[in-house]
């Protein structure tokens, strides 16, 4: 496989609602900035990918194609991908798997998403059905029909970590505390606050043990990368681009209560360790040469579409034991001058959850990090690697890691 | 007129001459929108009311004997591979592990919860339930846990661990709504 470089970012700001732009106008401004700062135009792509989750979300069966005829790609390979919240995450493997191959020269990679179209129109507003456009993605047979949704998907994972582990709902607000701290420094980022894990326990419970402050909220914006191949890298003359060092992809068992076997996966562990999340990490790293990612990592971005999974995340990331993700975050390791900096962009609960856009956001975030771009946030570079962590789906299912080098 | 409600309501008009489900929808949008002060009067954007309805007579396939079992006779039933033995519930009527085929066994009436979380709030479906416990729960002769509610009987929090036995409900249609878990003791 030849070397893939991340060679331009586009980002919208992340907002909870853009009555002023549809899906593909948003898409359309992130890849006019992604090409500008590639110094490349529309015609020199040879082909797209698109990350958009959701298509009761866009009012539209197939959204991508409306967006790859908008940005004038016509002629061109055009591929959607779908995966939950990990979206963003694995349409960018997508198009990396489309450089990597020769298949490509330069591919743009676009996540999108517009969640807060749909509308409740007995209740007069639009979060119940936000709810249930994603609720729609359990298994309709066996789980839809009981009422799980995407928080209480998570927080049974979360509640089987604190009955192993003992971690606390005191460890998982500090992780909450310190991204929507982190997002003050973000111009992008949807949630800056300053708040207290006081404010974190006292605020309304969404599904136990996960309250208002510890959930990502709902988002529309759009995320862009041009990924290019190495010789074009060189024919382009572009001289320090951000190389693509490894990705790791697994999918665990879709249904959580399966996690209970001793299987290939079972190693990592059971429900409470996100199993599939330790295999993608594995993959990566050893894709990335990285033996010890505490040291050799600059900074991480993990996905925190709730408090608790970050935690999870610090676990099968391999930044903490198993079981030690709360001490982790208590030590302050993972704040923006800690060791290793977790979420300097505030992560999905600072920054926001643009589904399909989220993935994308941690790869443009760990590009701007590491060319030193990333302005009051800017962590400190030493070894010049980045990770971004992209999960998703009923179960936290899918888990896509990736590792980026300066 | 302010020119997003007039199209609204060109919408609204539209749309009444649908099947009757959409009509209870579209009734109840034209209601709003015909409020005062509307809703899309706030917006520069030109915003419009809209639905997307699909109606459905799905086949459960090969795992319709589950749903049959538990209709008719109010019991649950699993699968296990004849090859490999992983006992599927829920069922299964081929085998993940080892693509063997597998026979149907009941699943006993009591087990443990896995896991378990309360929710608080819902969509709109499911708000009027709230607060409501799903959890994990392994039935104590299989191999894996199936999603479920547990009756809360006042409590706000189902522990790990906890032992609890399945009760069904008297008129059956089917669903795996048809049957949740008490706690036992
Ligand atoms: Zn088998």
């Amino acid at each position: 496989m030849g070397r893939v470089a991340v060679v331009g970012t586009g980002q919208t700001k992340f907002e909870a609602r853009v009555p002023e732009k549809t899906y593909y106008e948003l898409a359309f401004d992130v890849a006019k900035e992604a090409l500008n700062e590639a110094g490349i135009t529309h015609r020199d792509v040879d082909s797209a990918v698109y990350g958009i989750y959701n298509d009761l979300f866009e009012r539209q069966v197939m959204p991508d194609t409306f967006v790859h005829d908008y940005l004038g790609f016509y002629g061109k390979s055009g591929t959607r991908v779908t995966t939950g919240g990990a979206t963003g995450a694995y349409a960018f493997r997508a198009g990396y798997a489309e450089v990597a191959s020769g298949l490509s020269d330069t591919t743009i990679v676009i996540g999108v998403e517009k969640a807060q179209d749909v509308f409740d129109w007995a209740q007069y507003k639009s979060t119940p059905e936000v709810l249930k456009s994603i609720a729609y993605s359990s298994d309709m047979t066996w789980e839809y029909p009981l009422g799980v949704q995407a928080a209480s998907s998570y927080a049974l994972l979360a509640t089987a970590h604190m009955r192993k582990y003992g971690t606390t709902e005191e460890q998982a607000a500090l992780v909450s505390v310190k991204n929507h701290g982190n997002a003050k420094n973000n111009p992008y980022a949807q949630s800056p606050m300053d708040i207290t894990v006081e404010d974190v326990m006292k605020s309304r419970m969404i599904s136990y043990p996960f309250k208002m402050l510890d959930c990502s909220l709902y988002t529309e914006g759009a995320s862009a990368v041009i990924l290019m191949s190495e010789k074009k890298v060189r024919e382009m003359g572009i001289s320090d681009p951000v190389w693509v060092a490894g990705i790791g992809s697994s999918n665990d068992r879709s249904f959580p209560g399966f996690r209970s076997v001793n299987d290939f996966l079972g190693n990592y562990g059971d429900i409470a360790d996100l199993r599939g999340h330790y295999e993608a990490a594995r993959i990566a790293y050893r894709a990335a040469g990285i033996q010890n990612p505490l040291k050799e990592l600059d900074l991480a971005e993990i996905h925190d579409a709730f408090s608790f999974t970050e935690i999870q995340g610090y676990e099968a990331m391999g930044l903490a034991h198993p079981g030690k993700g709360g001490k982790f975050i208590e030590d302050g390791i993972p704040q923006i001058h800690g060791d290793l900096p977790v979420s300097p962009s505030g992560g999905l609960i600072g920054a926001g959850h643009a589904v399909g856009a989220t993935g994308v956001m941690q790869i443009v975030e760990i590009t701007k990090q590491l060319t030193g771009e990333a302005g009051k946030r800017q962590v400190e570079i030493r070894n010049g690697k980045g990770l971004a962590h992209s999960i998703g789906g009923p179960g936290s299912s899918y888990c896509t890691v990736t590792i980026l080098e300066a | 007129m302010d020119e997003s409600i007039k199209r609204a309501k060109e919408t609204s008009r539209k749309e009444f001459r649908s099947e009757p489900l959409e009509k209870i929808i579209d009734d109840l949008i034209a209601k709003q929108v015909a409020s005062s002060p509307s809703p899309l009067m706030t917006s520069p954007y030109l915003e419009v009311p809209d639905k997307m309805v699909m109606t459905y007579k799905y086949s459960l396939g090969g795992i319709s004997r589950f749903f049959v079992d538990l209709r008719d006779k109010g019991v649950l039933s699993g699968t296990i591979c004849t090859s490999c033995g992983f006992r599927f519930f829920p069922p299964r009527v081929s085998c993940s592990e080892c693509y063997g085929d597998t026979e149907w066994y009941e699943v006993n009436p009591d087990g443990v919860v896995i896991t378990s979380s309360t929710s608080w709030y819902a969509t709109s479906e499911f708000f009027d339930k709230v607060p409501y416990a799903v959890a994990y729960v392994k039935p104590s002769n299989a191999d894996t846990g199936m999603l479920q509610r547990i009756d809360l009987a006042g409590r706000t929090v189902v522990e790990p661990g906890t032992r609890v036995r399945v009760v069904f409900r008297e008129k059956r249609n089917g669903s795996v709504s048809d049957f949740w878990y008490v706690i036992e003791g």
